[in-house]
């Protein structure tokens, strides 16, 4: 049956740029082979997937793969289930599909509901179940269910490059926000609790704008609620902004070999003090009916050159733009958390110009030394010789994945 | 796949409406009354309907009673000038568990809830603003749960009954008596540190 292919997909893209990552390093005998990378896996103290297992997810109906420490891609003809394997992995990390659809969809046909299964090595081994039926939600960790996100969130962590970053750049704030959210969710304990306790303050301050007759004693006790934690969340995002700040203009140099000047700011909505604020926006609030100001209007603006990277930027800089973005995500979570994020590259060099590529690769190779696992799919069917040894290929075919002859 | 007796369904329907019971524990629970002894089931019936008729809601403060008023309401040795607000009947029953509380009580009924549609005029607000003066109360110390919902009642509470002169608190939050701080979650610990007390 067909499966669902990520928009954008080129065909018969060329690949030779990956010889500059993988490349074999100097230091490995031809004799080492397998026992090499067995022992590579027994002292490796950085957090991988070692296993992923799934049943009826996408167009799998069972596949049980087992996956070293180092970089593996993901070869075959399009329709045949490379991305939903970078899928799942990011399911694992996060518990939602990077191509922003809900669990349904990630059911194999005609099947029940899906199972994503999956080993995690690290300093410690983790075992994480995952089963989604439209009636029934099941999240394991070690045997044991998972009742608050929150204690789940961070045993496996991900960074995806997809052909929809664009939107980063070029979408409304919202997906920069989530951004933000998502990278201090994984950095900042209890950052989660509380953007969802706002939301939940947030939801019922709007449900209370738009009653009829607007209750004005309540609607102050659940504006005190948003001004608290909506303080909390504004503080948590000013600290983190200024950090990355720096690790995307990084990035972003060494993608374009240019000079402009990237900064990413953040802008609040609230200006002042957010209690004031939201008073004093009362009377608009009055006229929409709904919450004005806040955390959920905030905005991180990128600016090139001291002008709007959304407004005035090219094609290929919007899209060295959002590389830059994910690579300073994972670069934060690097050092934050001393183990390289597993990178999910779906697709996404093929839509970059040569020169960019090749500022692109030396980052992931980076990445990659550090101890970090890097997933990604690719169309082509020659895969040049010039790649090495290192890097780990698995042919997918119609829904099944096997090792690929060297 | 032939279907359950109707008398059967009837009750599984019936279970299933029950807090905490599922349609799989309704149809279990029914097809193990189905085949229990029929005076045992006679007695499980008549409790349930003796409970239900015999307890009522204490008309003072809202607890659960068999007589009115409740007995801690009835109870002159309780100190009338505290007044200790909660959101279920059932919370009464943990803070005298506690055994350190020795005021009244008064069950709010739940707690404010846009999304629920629940507002100040179906909680008992009106009812407690009722008793403050009559009974001399002098603190107000609100039990409300921690949650958005709970907390916003809380601030609308305070500044609702601000022009009865009563002193109001409510429960500290912090550190669970006995654990170490490793079990905190972290909302939790910065809330303790904030209402953190000098030695």
């Amino acid at each position: 049956m067909p499966v669902q292919a990520g928009p954008g997909k080129v065909e018969n893209r060329r690949i030779f740029f990956l010889s500059a990552v993988f490349e074999a390093p100097a230091r490995k005998t031809a004799a080492s082979g397998k026992s090499s990378v067995r022992a590579k896996v027994r002292h490796c103290r950085w957090v991988h997937l070692a296993q992923l297992r799934l049943r009826d997810f996408r167009n799998y109906r069972q596949a049980d793969l087992a996956f070293v420490p180092g970089a593996h891609v993901f070869l075959g003809h399009n329709a045949q289930g490379k991305t939903n394997l970078l899928e799942a992995i990011y399911l694992l990390a996060t518990l939602r599909s990077f191509r922003g659809v809900g669990g349904a969809q990630m059911i194999r046909h005609e099947a029940k509901g899906y199972f994503v299964g999956g080993t995690v090595m690290g300093p410690s081994t983790h075992e994480i179940k995952a089963y989604w039926a439209p009636r029934e939600r099941r999240l394991q960790l070690d045997g044991r269910a998972i009742r608050k996100l929150a204690d789940y969130f961070g045993v496996l962590r991900a960074v995806v490059f997809c052909t929809e970053d664009l939107l980063l750049i070029k979408g409304a704030a919202r997906g920069r926000r989530r951004f933000l959210d998502l990278l201090l969710a994984q950095t900042q304990p209890g950052y989660l609790t509380l953007l969802l306790r706002y939301t939940q303050a947030l939801k019922s301050r709007n449900a209370l704008l738009k009653s009829p007759r607007v209750d004005e004693a309540q609607l102050d006790g659940f504006s005190q609620e948003l001004v608290t934690v909506g303080d909390a969340l504004m503080a948590a995002r000013q600290m983190i902004v200024p950090r990355i700040s720096p690790l995307v203009r990084l990035a972003f140099r060494r993608i374009a070999h240019e000079t402009d000047e990237l900064k990413l700011e953040y802008a609040p909505s609230v200006k002042g003090d957010f209690a004031v604020a939201l008073g004093n926006a009362r009377a608009r609030e009055r006229a929409v009916r709904t919450t004005l100001i806040g955390p959920h209007r905030d905005e991180l603006t990128l600016l090139v050159n001291e002008q709007s990277a959304t407004l005035y930027t090219s094609e290929g800089q919007k899209r060295t733009l959002a590389l830059a973005l994910k690579l300073a995500q994972a670069e934060y979570l690097s050092g934050i958390h001393g183990s390289p994020p597993i990178l999910l590259i779906d697709d996404v060099m093929g839509e970059l110009d040569a020169r960019r590529r090749a500022g692109f690769l030396p980052l992931l190779q980076h990445s990659r030394r550090a101890g970090g696992q890097v997933f990604m799919t690719c169309t082509e069917e020659n895969w040049p010789a010039e790649l090495g040894a290192e890097l780990h290929r698995w042919r997918v075919d119609a829904g099944t994945v096997s090792p690929a002859p060297k | 796949m032939t279907q359950l007796p109707a008398p059967i369904a009837l009750l599984t329907a019936a279970l299933s409406r029950l807090p905490g019971i599922g349609p799989r524990s309704a149809e279990r629970l029914a097809l193990h009354v189905v085949q229990l002894d029929p005076t045992q089931v006679r007695t499980l019936a008549e409790a349930l309907i003796q409970a239900r008729e015999r307890i009522v809601r204490c008309e003072r403060c809202g607890a659960l009673t068999e007589s009115q008023p409740c007995p801690i309401c009835g109870d002159d040795r309780r100190d009338a000038t505290l007044l200790c607000v909660v959101e279920r009947a059932l919370d009464i029953l943990s803070l005298e568990k506690s055994g350190t509380f020795k005021g009244r009580y008064h069950v709010l009924g739940g707690k404010l809830s846009p999304l629920n549609g629940v507002g100040p005029d179906d909680l008992r607000i009106a009812a407690l603003e009722a008793r403050l003066q009559p009974e001399g109360v002098q603190e107000v110390i609100l039990a409300l749960g921690s949650d958005v919902e709970g907390d916003a009642t809380s601030h609308y509470l305070a500044k609702r009954l601000a022009p009865a002169g009563v002193r109001m608190t409510r429960l500290a939050q912090g550190l669970p008596a006995g654990s170490g701080l490793e079990f905190a979650d972290e909302l939790t610990l910065s809330r303790a540190l904030e209402g953190r007390r000098a030695l």
